[in-house]
């Protein structure tokens, strides 16, 4: 079945951008980033299945939104800019890329990007129980992923200082 | 201490993405909390998306982009090379990324010889693909080999029609020697043609030197009897192999 990008856009779209706004607060890029996302989705086509159509798309503004933001480097304009910028300079657990994460996930074969959840979590403000369930991981297991993330955002912040 | 309902979940029960339950409780906190209006503001903004961010002209940049960076038309040949810098700037960030299993909580220890093989996509970094793996005519594959200390080996190749084609490392009648240590990409990356169905890798390796045309008849044989997805070809004494299958 061929993947309808005008139908998903016309519903899924103002929500994604939203998603966008909120994390990389600038129109034009939140713009871009919305693009890309349908970007993702439409090179995805048909083996895209999910349960859940806009968690799987705000994941995925959310991992392309956090690509946009790591090379930035501007000041926060508040705590939850300072969190996600930290979140997005840090390295993935593990070593994985972007790029691998993004796609993989949106196929359902890999786990999705500790960053991600960091994002729901800090700066969504979900608790460990409700990001579990937006990514398929019990809480404990997202409180493990979380605490390697938070020693490479550590690290980062030690670097900024030094 | 109670928190504001997340953004996230009033987006996803607007969307009716919420399994029932969840849905129930989302709504139930945003009447608690006297939210329920964020629903008709998120209705409102919808409206103005679509009259600022029409779908014509957006739908046709999704398109543009995505028909960049499918990159170029597959080419006659099955697989051809792809400009050696490419492969040296994949190497550079394999290198630092390997490895590439399919679980990021457990890292790959190498105790046995094995091929890691990731998608490069223009301006993009390197995607490590797993076993299984769906690709596309036109993706550009690099593909590096971890010996685990099996000192010699060649990477061989079978598509989906049958074509058997060797990729390296060396181009001589013998296997060429492999680095000990670590992933090594071999020197050029490869762009997939239209061949259906899979494309199934083969790192050959052995203590010493081995002839390597045995090696490519043996997957010849495969391909001839129909086996060349899953079966395991008959190599020569002596010789270990180990494969990786991307499906089409």
């Amino acid at each position: 079945m061929a993947f309808d990008v005008d139908a998903a856009y016309r519903r899924y779209a103002p929500m994604v951008l939203r998603r966008c706004r909120r994390l990389v607060r600038d129109e034009a890029k939140a713009v871009d980033a919305m693009h890309d996302v349908f970007v993702n989705l439409l090179r995805a086509g048909d083996r895209l299945d999910d349960e859940a159509p806009a968690s799987l798309l705000m994941r995925m503004a959310t991992n392309v939104c956090l690509n946009q933001l790591r090379g930035e480097r501007r000041r926060p304009e508040d705590a939850d800019d300072a969190a996600l910028l930290a979140i997005a300079a840090a390295e993935e657990p593990g070593g994985l890329s972007f790029a691998r994460l993004s796609l993989g996930t949106l196929l359902g074969r890999e786990p999705e990007s500790t960053r991600v959840m960091a994002v729901l979590h800090h700066v969504d403000g979900l608790t460990l129980d409700e990001v579990g369930r937006e990514v398929g991981l019990s809480a404990a297991a997202v409180r493990k992923r979380l605490r390697g993330l938070k020693a490479r955002v550590a690290a980062h912040d030690q670097e900024d200082v030094a | 201490m109670t928190t504001r309902t997340p953004e996230w979940l009033v987006e996803r029960l607007r969307q009716d993405d919420l399994p029932p339950d969840e849905a129930g409780a989302v709504r139930a906190r945003l009447a608690d909390e006297g939210g329920l209006d964020r629903l008709e503001a998120l209705a409102r903004d919808d409206a103005r998306f679509a009259e600022a961010y029409p779908p014509g002209p957006a739908v046709g940049e999704i398109r543009r982009r995505a028909a960049a960076r499918a990159g170029s038309r597959p080419r006659p040949r099955r697989l051809f090379l792809v400009a050696v810098p490419l492969a040296a700037a994949a190497a550079a960030v394999i290198a630092l990324r390997l490895p590439g299993g399919g679980d990021d909580d457990v890292r790959l220890k190498g105790s046995s010889p094995r091929l890691a093989i990731h998608r490069q996509a223009a301006g993009a970094d390197p995607e490590a693909l797993a076993r299984g793996a769906h690709v596309r005519a036109g993706d550009v594959l690099q593909l590096s080999v971890v010996s685990a200390g099996r000192p010699y080996g060649v990477v061989v190749s079978v598509d989906g029609r049958g074509v058997v084609t060797r990729h390296g490392p060396g181009d001589g009648p013998l296997a060429a020697a492999l680095p000990a240590q670590g992933a090594v990409p071999l020197d050029h990356s490869y762009r997939l043609d239209d061949a259906p169905a899979f494309e199934r890798f083969f790192l050959v390796t052995g203590g010493a030197p081995f002839p390597t045309e045995p090696v490519l008849d043996a997957v010849r044989r495969l391909a001839a009897e129909g086996r060349a997805r899953t079966g395991a070809p008959a190599m020569p004494p002596g010789i270990a192999w180990t494969d990786f299958t991307l499906e089409k």
